[in-house]
């Protein structure tokens, strides 16, 4: 086997195609140092890296709930909405209440979970289609925001703001950086070398195909290199700044959700369901319950997303939550998920979300104006999926492609085999 | 194997070493941006030709976008680098805020903020301020924040004193002696000047409603009833469309609606005109080129001339005399509280605007001059 053949099946995931994937992770890298060039450098400043990840936060972690309804092959519409009406029950409760704000977080996210209930029981248990449901939802709830709030905003107490605005404190001997991302960089590196080892021997133990040392080692340094000049990065912010609170968050959802749609039953549950609904009802899956449960995760996440915006916004308002259901289905679509489900990662679309995200800010650092910046997403967007139907119709490359064969021949779980998940999900961590 | 072991070793080190001198370059930037986080920074004055950064509200009045164009102008003539921007039509806020931030990270060093909703942008405004920048609120104030460090605007209480007076002196001419029968519109809640401009217009209005001389034909008079959401033409057409029906389906006339600003007043004036009313005396604020034109034509009744160029001028010289290392000039130090601290305000006086003065008052003005003939 050819070197570069060897890079191509290990370094990026896996023995089936990742190119789809490879290639938004290289289009994030492009799009990363077109900007650090074009802005002369300010594009991977700490200040700039800061910003970016408490900015779009919210819009990620809606991503990972939004992955795994569009993979079970439902839409969610309402999640701009609930992020709203959400962000503005707790403000609400805190200040009239003056609930403290723990409670406050504890309460933002029971509303999602009644609400994320009721959706998911009208798409699972009565079948109406959760592109109405959601929309339905999206008056719905928008409306409970205005009625709410009577269309006013209102702030939030300092404790909260912790979540969407809050670093990590500065403790310990001065190092010159931020000690506590330090630690946690190291973690990361600690976590990407011992998982790396343990893939290594499992698959020894399962007498499967091992990667060549060198490829394991090159794809460690890269990955190591990157985590390394992040975590840096982020810890010599200006003081008092480190890696967000609401970064934090994401990366913990996003290695949460990752394990849990690869490695878990639950998981692939619901990529059965999005690739053949019937078969997998057949093969013994709990078709409603899978359904049920993606909907109200993703009003959960949606829940919290909106107390998160509130937080770093210091505020609920009217407008909050406006168009964020697009900004989460476009980081879905472009990361590689297909539009009738049963495919598509965790990772895929946080690095498609990240694409959309440093696109904008690197726009905004430029000073191109929003008309521009929104019309150059619509292309982004378009261009991502145009690729890989291309592709697909000229069989090679697809993922969709290479994935949706053994859904045709029935077998719910193959996709189960994508035996080597590690890469993607650090490069996420990373980004996050 | 070995060699490949040997390669990727070199590899490895390569990418540590890269990653690390990378890492080195950036030194921490709180040492410096510490020091001149404070206010003091304000009193040392920064380069001739620094970036400046303007955040606006989205497109939607003629307003924004002329204040736009007289911002990208007046510093470029000033000597600055400009950096002017609109929040996104959908996505208001959160655009502002990333357009906020990316000022801050390409080194802003006054930003001045029209914002769209003013309580929602503490995060960014603390994070400008402690990178040095000076944030002066342009034309909204932005509360709940100790980080403005000044407010210019037009005199937005005496704007709605004016609107008042106007609506009076309005429904006298036409019927000299009350009662007066009137509704009461007011602008977006989300807006910190909408209760400004209410208050302003209630401080005139009020003692005739406790009289009686005045009579709010609805009963509704309360700021949450009258308030308009988002400024929407249709939002309040829809209200008045409803008030039309629910009060005044007889023969009950209604003498004057008190209106926040044209677009709201020509939404009123269409709905008036559909359900077959006379037109009532209607006031405005901003003198936008239709409402200019309806006062000449004798519909809307009056308008308010805020001069943008004047408070663009203003806002423009306010930050060479920050550059200067001087403390620009501030004519009110107590009204303006923002829930946090009272922020320094300058205010422009603003001038009513009915047919009677229409072609005086616009005179200079190239745009509108010629609708006034």
């Amino acid at each position: 086997m050819s070197r570069i053949k060897d890079l191509q099946k290990n370094l990026f995931g896996g023995t089936t195609s990742n190119v789809r994937q490879f290639g938004m992770i290289f289009t994030l890298v492009a799009i990363v140092l077109l900007f650090e060039i074009w802005t002369g450098g300010l594009t991977l400043t700490s200040g700039n890296l800061i910003a970016v990840v408490s900015q779009y936060s919210y819009i990620l972690i809606l991503a990972i709930g939004m992955l795994m309804v569009i993979v079970a092959g439902h839409i969610d519409l309402s999640v701009g909405s609930v992020a709203a009406f959400t962000g503005i029950v707790v403000a609400k409760a805190m200040q009239e209440f003056s609930i403290p704000w723990p409670l406050g977080i504890a309460l933002g996210l029971a509303v999602g979970a009644v609400i994320g209930a009721w959706q998911g029981f009208w798409v699972a248990y009565v079948g109406v289609p959760a592109f109405i449901v959601t929309l339905a939802g999206m008056l719905l709830f928008r409306g409970g925001n205005q009625y709410i709030g009577n269309a006013d905003t209102v702030p939030v107490l300092d404790g909260f703001r912790t979540i969407g605005a809050g670093f990590l404190p500065e403790v310990g001997p001065d190092t010159g950086y931020n000690n506590l991302t330090l630690l946690l960089g190291l973690a990361a590196c600690l976590g990407v070398v011992w998982r790396e080892w343990k893939t290594r021997q499992t698959r020894r133990t399962m007498n499967a195909d091992v990667a060549p040392m060198w490829i394991t080692v090159l794809r460690l340094a890269v990955m190591l290199g990157v985590i390394v000049f992040a975590t840096l990065r982020f810890a010599s912010g200006r003081v008092g700044t480190s890696l967000p609170i609401s970064g934090i968050i994401l990366i913990v959802l996003v290695l949460g959700y990752s394990y849990y749609t690869r490695h878990t039953i639950g998981g692939r549950h619901i990529y059965a369901v999005g690739g053949n609904a019937r078969a997998a009802e057949l093969s013994g899956v709990k078709l409603k319950r899978v359904n049920f449960l993606v909907m109200m995760n993703m009003s959960v996440l949606a829940a919290l997303a909106g107390m998160i915006f509130v937080a770093r916004s210091s505020a609920s308002g009217p407008q909050d939550g406006l168009s964020w259901e697009l900004d989460a289905i476009a980081a879905v679509f472009i990361g590689g998920a297909a539009v009738s489900g049963g495919l598509g990662t965790i990772s895929g679309s946080i690095v498609g979300g990240l694409v959309m995200a440093l696109l904008n800010n690197g726009l905004q650092l430029e000073g191109v104006g929003s008309d521009m910046v929104q019309i150059i997403k619509g292309l982004v967007l378009l261009l991502a999926v145009a690729f890989d139907v291309y592709n697909k119709s000229q069989d090679r490359f697809s993922i969709i492609g290479s994935l949706m064969r053994p859904f045709s021949r029935g077998a719910p779980t193959a996709p189960a085999g994508e035996p080597r998940p590690a890469p993607d999900s650090d490069k996420a961590r990373v980004a996050g | 194997m070995r060699k490949f072991l040997t390669r990727s070793l070199a590899v490895t080190g390569a990418v540590a070493l890269l990653a690390l001198s990378a890492a080195c370059a950036g030194e921490r930037e709180g040492a410096t941006g510490a020091a001149t986080g404070d206010s003091t920074s304000a009193a040392k004055g920064f380069a001739a030709d620094a970036l400046i950064g303007v955040a606006l509200p989205s497109k939607t009045s003629e307003n924004w976008v002329l204040a736009g164009d007289l911002f990208t102008d007046g510093l470029k003539q000033a000597g600055f680098k400009s950096d002017v921007q609109y929040a996104g039509a959908s996505t208001t806020v959160a655009d502002q805020q990333s357009q906020i931030s990316a000022m801050v990270t390409k080194g802003a060093k006054v930003i001045v903020i029209g914002a769209t909703d003013a309580a929602q942008l503490a995060t960014q405004v603390t994070q400008a301020k402690q990178s040095g920048a000076t944030v002066i609120a342009y034309d909204r104030l932005i509360t709940n924040t100790p980080s403005v460090d000044y407010y210019i605007a037009f005199d937005n209480f005496k704007v709605g004193q004016l609107q008042g007076q106007a609506l009076l002196d309005g429904m006298k001419a036409k019927k000299p002696n009350g009662p007066w029968t009137v509704e009461l519109f007011s602008g977006s809640p989300d807006d910190n000047n909408s209760g400004v401009f209410f208050n302003g217009a209630m401080d005139v209005l009020k003692p005739l409603i406790d009289k009686g001389d005045l009579v709010v034909g609805s009963g509704q008079k309360d700021i949450k009833q009258t308030a308009i959401q988002g400024w929407k033409a249709e939002n309040a057409q829809q209200r008045m469309d409803s008030l039309l029906t629910s009060t005044y389906n007889g023969n009950k006339t209604l003498d004057g609606v008190l209106s926040p600003n044209d677009t709201l007043a020509r939404a009123i004036i269409t709905s008036v005109k559909g359900a077959g009313k006379p037109i009532p005396v209607v006031t405005g604020q901003d003198s936008e080129a239709e409402s200019v034109k309806s006062i000449v034509a004798g519909e809307q009744y009056s308008t308010i001339n805020k001069d943008t160029r004047k408070l663009v001028a203003e806002t423009v010289d306010m930050i060479k005399a920050l550059q200067q290392g001087k403390t620009p000039e501030i004519n009110d130090t107590k009204s303006y509280d923002n829930g946090v601290k009272v922020v320094p305000a300058y205010l422009l006086p603003p001038v009513i605007v009915t047919k009677a003065n229409v072609a005086e008052a616009y005179a200079n003005d190239p745009k509108l001059a010629p609708l006034t003939k």
